[in-house]
């Protein structure tokens, strides 16, 4: 038995030189301790804690873990059926705009009308033309390519680690160039590590750096937004104690960006809320590990800072509700009163006894971030206690000026219209 | 090699095709036949190196299946069979898998206690049971792991510690395994096989 407790120790030691500490437990008797890994060398850029996103809970949080979306897509009249499940307010309608597309994440859209999409594990990059009948996979093979982006007649599609430029798509639907890798100073581990791309109005893009854990000290590399010019491959930290952004939007008023956050695990069904944060100048720091929801000192990982150094969240949208991706409401179809407000994609909760989320949310602020409240769009994805008909997992706004919603779980893309 | 172990597939297929049983809750695809052949009649395997895939549950082997027709996950067996299945195909196969019924089979002796007791402590400090289940049974799409034959628990760690294989859970499986000795590897495949 010695034996194997020795080595019971060296799985779990990842660490001699503590370069960054984690807590042991958030809550409880060993709450001080903290453990201790060593980011120093390669082996944790490639591989981070394996407790990362289990590994802090209590005794009654055992047993919750991640759920698994369905292995294929949901089929169209399955897709059709659980629809009648969502609500929404007077005079607006949902339907399937896209189907079989595993795993659907961010979309963009390109100059002549193809909508671009990119997946989570499933490896590909889709293109739906035709108004929504035509699906294919244009790109398959990478990385976990969540975030996809399209500017000057290029795509630009993020896999962990690599920022891909694709020429001219459109034009080679049937067989995509070959990409240019244009920034690829990103961390290789998966943890945390699947982006959205936002681009601003000067051709500059948004992308996100989370950290590798749950809860800790992070590198100084990560936990922050970066706004890199894929020009130069010049970066700028706009933001710094962001825990896990996927998702974001330039507001149309202010050129400013804004960007959801998804909060530390493990606290409690009810805290942290997640959050929507607004960047107004460069480096500010959102409070992770330190604070959480603008209010919330982490029981561990405080050490000694106030919520008030901190800049606080614009809303705090809920607990475990996983906001992802986000727009300002540009389009002319719905009720003027809707004209820059933000849609967020709530992908729900995965550690939560009741789950919560699983719906796109409707927030109405002022530019400055003043005078925010948030109201629920449309709901019902969630089945039960712990299953669901579908994950919401970003927004895009049509050019009719209906709205698109990409669904992972689903494998599907639905449009919300509106008429009188 | 490969020539002996499809052969002795095709031999048990004949066999396990005259076994189709009554006891199915789940209609039977046409296609779980070829399954049966090489990883045993009842879904216990008795082929070194093939998992059992009895009480594994329906979302496991679907995505298990969507893994090898892809090509993210490799196997020159298990590919071209599972690159000729539709997306109903896969929603069968895993029903029908997920159906069959858990027999009873007594657990071996235990020539090395102290491994057993190695591996109880691995997989405690593992988090294994958060996505495995209390029991190991298998929970949504993280495979049944009790009773699993070793050899072949050994070889899925070190398929997952190379990320020769992809894994559900956020890469959980990767990044646990990438920690681990082979004498760690070899103390939890031999705990989790005496589990019932």
């Amino acid at each position: 038995m010695a034996k194997y407790a020795s080595q019971v120790a060296r799985l779990g030691a990842v660490a001699a030189a503590a370069a960054l500490a984690v807590a042991a437990s958030a809550t409880g008797a060993g709450a001080q301790q903290l453990k201790h890994y060593n980011s120093a060398g390669k082996d944790f850029w490639m591989h981070p804690p394996p407790d990362w996103f289990l590994g802090d809970e209590t005794a009654g949080q055992r047993g919750l873990a991640p759920p698994a979306g369905p292995a294929t897509p949901t089929p169209l009249a399955e897709l059709n059926e659980n629809l009648k499940h969502i609500t929404l307010p007077p005079g607006f309608t949902i339907k399937v705009y896209a189907s079989g597309l595993p795993e659907a994440r961010q979309m963009a859209w390109g100059n002549k009308g193809t909508l671009f999409v990119g997946s989570f594990g499933a490896t590909n990059v889709y293109a739906v033309t035709d108004g929504g009948k035509t699906v294919k996979t244009i790109i398959k093979g990478l990385n976990m390519p969540t975030g996809v982006a399209f500017r000057d007649n290029a795509l630009y599609v993020v896999a962990i680690d690599k920022i891909l430029k694709y020429e001219n798509p459109e034009a080679n639907l049937d067989h995509m160039p070959a990409p240019k890798v244009v920034y690829d100073d990103m961390p290789p581990y998966v943890a945390h590590g699947w982006k959205y791309l936002v681009f601003d109005a000067y051709g500059k893009v948004y992308v996100p750096f989370g950290p590798p854990f749950n809860i800790g000290n992070p590198p100084s590399s990560v936990a922050q937004i970066r706004r890199v010019d894929l020009n130069t491959g010049s970066a700028e930290i706009e933001a710094l104690g962001v825990r896990n952004s996927v998702g974001g939007d330039i507001d149309p008023r202010s050129n400013q960006y804004w960007f959801t956050e998804n909060a530390r695990d493990w606290i409690s069904d009810d805290a942290p809320s997640d959050k929507l944060n607004h960047i107004t100048r460069l480096g500010e720091h959102f409070g992770y590990p330190y604070c959480h929801q603008g209010d919330l000192p982490d029981p561990v990982f405080a050490q000694g800072h106030s919520c008030a150094e901190f800049t606080p969240p614009v809303l705090n949208l809920g607990a475990h509700v996983a906001p992802l991706g986000m727009k300002f409401y540009t389009g002319n179809q719905f009720p003027p009163e809707y004209k820059d407000n933000i849609f967020i994609a709530e992908h729900g909760s995965w550690n939560r006894h009741h789950y919560q989320g699983g719906r796109i949310e409707r927030v109405i602020v002022d530019p400055d971030g003043k005078e925010a409240h948030q109201e629920v769009f449309a709901s019902g994805w969630i089945k039960g206690d712990h299953d669901y008909y579908g994950r919401p997992d970003d927004i895009l706004i049509a050019p009719d000026g209906s709205i698109l919603v990409a669904d992972d779980w689903a494998g599907a893309i639905y449009q919300i219209s509106y008429s009188k | 090699m490969r020539l002996s172990y499809v052969l002795a597939c095709s031999l048990a297929l004949t066999a396990g095709a005259a076994a189709a049983g009554a006891a199915d809750t789940v209609a039977r695809p046409e296609k779980a036949e070829v399954c049966l052949a090489c990883h045993g009649a009842d879904g216990v395997s008795q082929t070194q190196g093939t998992p059992s895939l009895v009480g594994q549950p329906d979302r496991f082997i679907q995505w298990e299946l969507v893994f090898f027709r892809s090509g993210r996950r490799h196997d020159p067996i298990m590919e071209p069979i599972a690159s000729t299945l539709s997306d109903e195909d896969v929603r069968a196969l895993g029903a029908y898998i997920a159906s069959l019924p858990i027999p009873k089979v007594p657990v071996p002796p235990d020539s090395a206690p102290d491994e057993t007791a190695g591996g109880a402590a691995l997989v405690e400090q593992g988090h294994c049971a958060a996505c495995h289940g209390e029991k190991f049974e298998g929970l949504q799409a993280a495979p049944r792991l009790a009773g699993q034959r070793e050899e072949y628990l050994v070889k899925a760690l070190k398929d997952f510690r190379s990320s020769g294989r992809p894994s559900m859970g956020l890469a959980a499986m990767n990044e646990v395994a990438a920690h681990m000795s082979d004498e760690n590897i070899d103390a939890v495949a031999h705990f989790l096989a005496r589990r019932r």
